[in-house]
């Protein structure tokens, strides 16, 4: 009788426990995956390589150095990208102001025309330069954008379904991302267009413990009607630099600073 | 003789003989259901075809697809095209087209990631304060007329647009849906017609085109067309024989004939696995008249000799013992005519050729085989009847008709003979004015759909025809030394020399291709330049530009040379009054540079350095679709493609836009030598156009002595045969001579029909000299043989002229024009055939009768 009873509380704590954690957590977790994916440390560094290649195989590769600047947790954050390679692209620049409820402010550095020019983008779904990236991949999708909804969990991961709070601003009906239950990176989205096909994955490919941050250090976005994909990997990675709001405006894109060269 | 044999046979065991031609008959029809369809022209070159080879290729490399052409005209709104309204209709047809796809096989649709339409591409333009903005052209409806006319600014302004996708009268707007297979197009245009339907409001008018749409269309239509008008033809015949014979009975057996040989042959090639293709397709029209005019002369003559007292068994054995051997011989020169198209180059015209071929000589098989066994079931009784109903028939118009024109030839031979003569001379001088062309799009009637869309977007765009002029630089072939050595060159910094020398020995050493080189060259550099000092760091970065750049000295399409020298070429291409616009990655280039520099005009050319090409393209590349680039140029740089938009699809000009590209090249010389080919279905369509007229004219002049041989042999004599052979040179230069004339196109069914032509024309001729020489053997005297050949003989062909000639004119009214032209030539051989035979030869054999009749004595 009283094993009973006691089964009946633990039963009936449980299930009281997961619902609440349930309908708490949705938002919870994609606040804390946006945190863990794009706000680790205050600040941070790293070289990349990108790898664009079409649905024949045809490669083409791009190298450069971002650098990031918090300026809100969550909110407001400064990138600055400096290319390395190929050389007839080599100290291009593009500067990103991320704004959360405006449009993005873009900077672009044309070294060869001694250029540099504003660019305004409708909206953030614009590739970055020529690869499956969007720009709203490298510098993060606003969680406010979309509404979350928890519709799966199994022992390592949270299913998400996220969808657009504007459809009309997007060129998907939804998106379904699965979440690391330690350590909050999102590992694998699956975007599914206005006819109910998926049309998009982006998945981490390697995730490495840099400075105590889990740090994704390879990722992958396929387009699955094109064929093409991009793969993005990460190295050199550091955090907590020190890095000057200076440096993210306009004045250094001509002059580029060292920490961005090198 | 073998005839008798034949025909001995077939009237012993009618039963049987019937019973197994209606056992073979039922086996061949069942394996039509095995039909596979195939209504692409491309396939009228073979798969491994070196031009077809390379258009999938280019393809391929550039993304290209076929593209189906929706355009929307308005006229009566005061911004044309670009109004609420209008814009509406677009937005939701484009979104319509987009989700289209085979239900059967989701591969097959139309490939939404590629649509050219106002809400699909992309623009780049002045966003205010010095920036500039990617935005697509038309994401949502416009709300306002205001907002409907900056999306006409923002698309006209637009090089690539302008002339493309908008007309520069602002009028009409072209969407552009390619397709994953061409031979989807047919039921696209039927799932947009049926979208359209439903539109309110008829201010937009929808033209629908495209050279997939028509070719795939066509082969639609073509299938209909088989099903209506042979048989209408069939109808027509049956009820002009009946006119003739009055005797259901008697007409049967000709269409029995037509039909068995028909469903024989068709279902021979079918089953034998080949695709009815457009060409083949057209069989059984072809085997109808022919099948016909055998079972015609039989029974015009049997209906003709038939006496009561002499009874039925009699008569058909004197007829095929008359008839045979004009009946092989006009089968086997028909077919001859057919067989030589095997030696031409495209392989559907080659099945054509051998499957008509086959069904003649079955033709001629079934109508000595059955005719007899077929009349062994006729009533004696109501045969005799039928001829005491037609007591009249000695005084009838065409016996008269035919008397006089026996007079008339007989007095008047001199006077034919010179009209003959003048008449081939002007007729030959027509044959030179004849003009090569072909366009699938006028395959259809002036008024069907397809023609109109046609005329209408091409007068409002710079073309619905896409070719593609193919750019490609030659590669070179310098060993690791020599790039080494010209890293070395390249960089002027004694100091770096110094320091590279190392990296470069050992990337040098163990490298065993370029690529190798390179990569190994740049991590020894990079990995110096880690430990050394900033300032170092950057000099020795600079190294990795010198060895990009030659690592990239292939990527030619980035320098501004080369895309000046796109640029001019574009110029001159403008020039050709065929080519209504062309884009190139110059434009793509030069429009984004000048967005850069704030849309000032004198901004709108190529950047001064490769570097600055490379970086305006990086600019346009974070656009919403950076992919559009490489329709234009490979991913490499090496190979760059002009699309040119001619705004008529006729091979000709076609040809003439790549001649004078060629001649332009040559006077031009590119900065370093290039590659040049050409793409696209309308110049494919240039290519196996020029392979089946010159394998026509092989063909044609092949089988043409081959004819002449066979009545060399057949009348034992080279005079006689080519007697045989005057009404078939007259018929073939008065058609060609007219065709000449009037400026109808020398096309793919004109080509084809030639053979046609040659098989049909030359029977009569055999027929009737046949029997001149039979008669004059008989009663040696000229004028009698004349008198007697105006009789059955002359009946027959009569007959034969009629029923051919206006049981085809149901083919006058099929919406595709090779089917009318089919109707024509049917006719038109007939008659002149008919006529030249019937007037000439007597009129020739009575002038020259010494030079005839020495030569026949001494051979017969």
């Amino acid at each position: 009788m009283q094993k009973r009873l006691m089964k009946t509380i633990i039963i009936l704590s449980t299930a009281l426990f997961t619902t609440t954690s349930y309908s708490l957590t949705a938002d919870e977790i994609v606040k804390k995956s946006n945190l863990a994916s794009y706000y680790s440390g205050d600040d941070g560094k790293s070289y990349v390589k990108m790898d664009i290649k079409d649905s024949q195989g045809r490669k083409r590769k791009r190298e450069l150095i971002i650098l990031r600047k918090d300026l809100e947790e969550g909110g407001k954050q400064l990138f600055y990208l400096y290319f390395r390679k190929p050389s007839d692209v080599r100290k291009m620049v593009f500067l990103v102001h991320k704004n959360i409820k405006t449009d993005d402010y873009r900077w672009l550095y044309l070294p060869a025309l001694d250029l540099v020019k504003r660019i305004a983008a409708s909206d953030k779904r614009t590739s970055f330069v020529g690869s499956n990236f969007f720009y709203e991949d490298v510098s993060g999708r606003s969680v406010n954008e979309d509404k979350h909804e928890l519709i799966n969990t199994t022992d390592n991961s949270y299913i998400v379904k996220n969808t657009p709070v504007n459809p009309d601003s997007v060129e998907f009906s939804f998106y379904t991302v699965e979440i690391d239950k330690k350590t909050y990176l999102p590992l694998k989205a699956v975007y599914t267009d206005k006819n109910g096909k998926e049309y998009r994955i982006a998945e981490v490919l390697s995730v490495e413990n840099i400075k105590g941050f889990a740090t994704v250090t390879k990722s992958r976005i396929k387009n699955l009607v094109s064929g093409s994909e991009t793969v993005i990997s990460f190295s050199k990675v550091k955090y907590n630099l020190g890095l000057k709001k200076k440096i993210f405006t306009e004045r250094y894109l001509r002059k580029v600073p060292r920490i961005a060269r090198k | 003789m073998k005839a008798k044999v034949i025909t001995d046979f077939s009237m012993k065991y009618p039963k049987r003989v019937t019973a197994l031609m209606i056992v073979i008959t039922l086996i061949m029809a069942s394996l039509m259901v095995m039909i596979k369809v195939d209504t692409d022209p491309e396939n009228m070159l073979s798969e491994d075809e070196a031009v077809r080879v390379f258009h999938n290729k280019v393809k391929k490399e550039f993304t290209l697809h076929d593209m189906v052409v929706v355009g929307v005209v308005n006229d009566k709104h005061k911004n044309g095209i670009f109004n609420v309204e209008s814009l509406k209709k677009i937005h939701e047809l484009t979104a319509f087209a987009a989700g289209l796809q085979d239900k059967k096989n989701e591969q097959k649709r139309v490939l939404s990631e590629y649509i050219i339409a106002p809400s699909n591409v992309d623009t780049i333009a002045q966003a205010g304060q010095g920036q500039v903005r990617f935005d697509w052209l038309m994401k949502k409806t416009p709300k306002t007329e205001e907002q409907a006319l900056k999306i006409k600014a923002m698309a006209l302004s637009n090089p690539l647009l302008k002339g493309t996708m908008v007309a520069e009268d602002g009028k009409a707007i072209a969407i552009y849906l390619p397709v994953s297979e061409k031979d989807f197009s047919y039921e696209v245009r039927e799932r947009l017609l049926e979208r359209i339907e439903k539109f309110e409001g008829d201010d937009d008018k929808f033209y629908i085109t495209g050279l997939p749409v028509a070719e795939d269309t066509f082969g639609v239509e073509m299938f209909i067309q088989m099903a209506v008008s042979a048989p209408l033809a069939m109808l027509a015949i049956f009820i002009l024989m009946l006119l003739f014979f009055k005797s259901i009975k008697l007409i049967i057996s000709p269409m029995i004939i037509a039909v068995v040989t028909v469903i024989v042959t068709m279902g021979l090639l079918i089953g034998t696995g080949n695709t009815v293709h457009i060409m083949t397709s057209m069989i059984p029209i072809f085997l109808m008249p022919i099948a016909v005019v055998d079972s015609v002369h039989i029974i015009s003559e049997f209906y003709d000799r038939y006496d009561k007292k002499l009874g039925k068994v009699k008569t058909i054995v004197k007829v095929m013992e008359h008839l045979f051997k004009p009946m092989l011989f006009t089968s086997l020169t028909s077919s001859a005519g057919f067989i030589s198209l095997v030696i031409t180059p495209i392989p559907p015209v080659q099945t054509f050729g051998l499957f008509v071929s086959f069904g003649i000589m079955l033709a001629w098989f079934l109508t000595i085989l059955f005719i007899p066994a077929y009349i062994m079931f006729l009533d004696e009784d109501k045969i005799s009847k039928i001829k005491r109903d037609d007591s009249e028939h000695k005084d009838t118009l065409m016996n008269r008709f035919l008397k006089r024109v026996s007079f008339f030839t007989y007095d008047r031979a001199k006077l034919i003979i010179s009209a003959g003569l003048i008449l081939s001379t002007i007729a030959v001088y027509g044959i030179t004015k004849i003009e090569i062309n072909d366009n699938p799009v006028k395959w259809f009637k002036k008024s069907h759909s397809i023609r109109v869309s046609d005329k209408v977007l091409n007068s409002h765009f710079g073309g619905t025809y896409g070719s593609y002029l193919i750019l490609e630089g030659k590669k070179d072939s310098l060993s690791l030394k020599e790039i080494s050595n010209m890293v070395l060159k390249q960089v002027n910094d004694v100091e770096l020399k110094k320091a590279i020398d190392a990296p470069l020995t050992k990337a040098l050493n163990s490298s065993k291709s370029e690529g190798e080189f390179f990569t190994k060259l740049e991590k020894e550099i990079e990995t110096i330049a880690d430990d050394a000092s900033d300032d170092d760091y950057d000099r020795l970065m600079s190294v990795i530009d010198v060895t990009g750049s030659i690592k990239n000295r292939s990527e030619i399409f980035k320098k501004p040379d080369y895309l000046n020298y796109l640029a001019t070429l574009q110029k001159h291409l403008a020039s050709i009054e065929v080519v209504g616009k062309s884009n190139s990655l110059a434009d793509v280039v030069k429009k984004v540079y000048m967005e850069l520099f704030e849309g000032k005009k004198e901004y709108y050319k190529i950047p001064d350095t490769k570097n600055g090409v490379t970086q305006t393209l990086i600019s346009f590349q974070n656009s919403h679709k950076p992919d559009d680039l490489f329709h234009f140029v490979t991913p490499k740089y090496d190979k760059a493609a002009v699309w040119v938009q001619l705004n008529n699809g006729d091979n000709k000009y076609m040809e003439e836009v790549v001649k004078s590209v060629a001649a332009f090249i040559k006077d031009n010389p590119p900065p370093s030598e290039l590659k040049v080919g050409w793409a696209g279905l309308t110049f494919l369509n240039t290519v196996w156009q020029e392979k089946m007229v010159n394998g026509m004219v092989n063909s044609f002049l092949g089988s043409f002595i081959v004819v002449f041989l066979m009545m060399a042999f057949l009348f034992r004599s080279p005079v006689w045969g080519l007697l045989a052979m005057i009404p078939l040179s007259i018929t073939i230069l008065l058609i060609y001579g007219v065709i000449g004339f009037i400026g109808k196109d020398y096309d793919m069914p004109i080509a084809v029909l030639s053979s046609l032509t040659l098989g049909l024309a030359v029977d009569f001729a055999i027929h009737f000299i046949e029997r001149i020489r039979e008669t004059y053997q008989e009663k040696g005297d000229l004028k009698e043989t004349f008198k007697d050949l105006f009789e059955e003989p002359a009946r027959a062909i009569t007959r034969n002229i009629i029923v051919i000639a206006i049981g085809f004119t149901p083919l006058l009214f099929a919406p595709l024009v090779p089917y009318q032209t089919v109707g024509v030539f049917l006719a038109s051989i007939m008659l002149i055939s008919g006529i030249a035979t019937v007037i000439l030869i007597p009129s020739i054999v009575k002038t020259l009768r010494n030079i005839f009749f020495r030569y026949n004595k001494s051979a017969v």
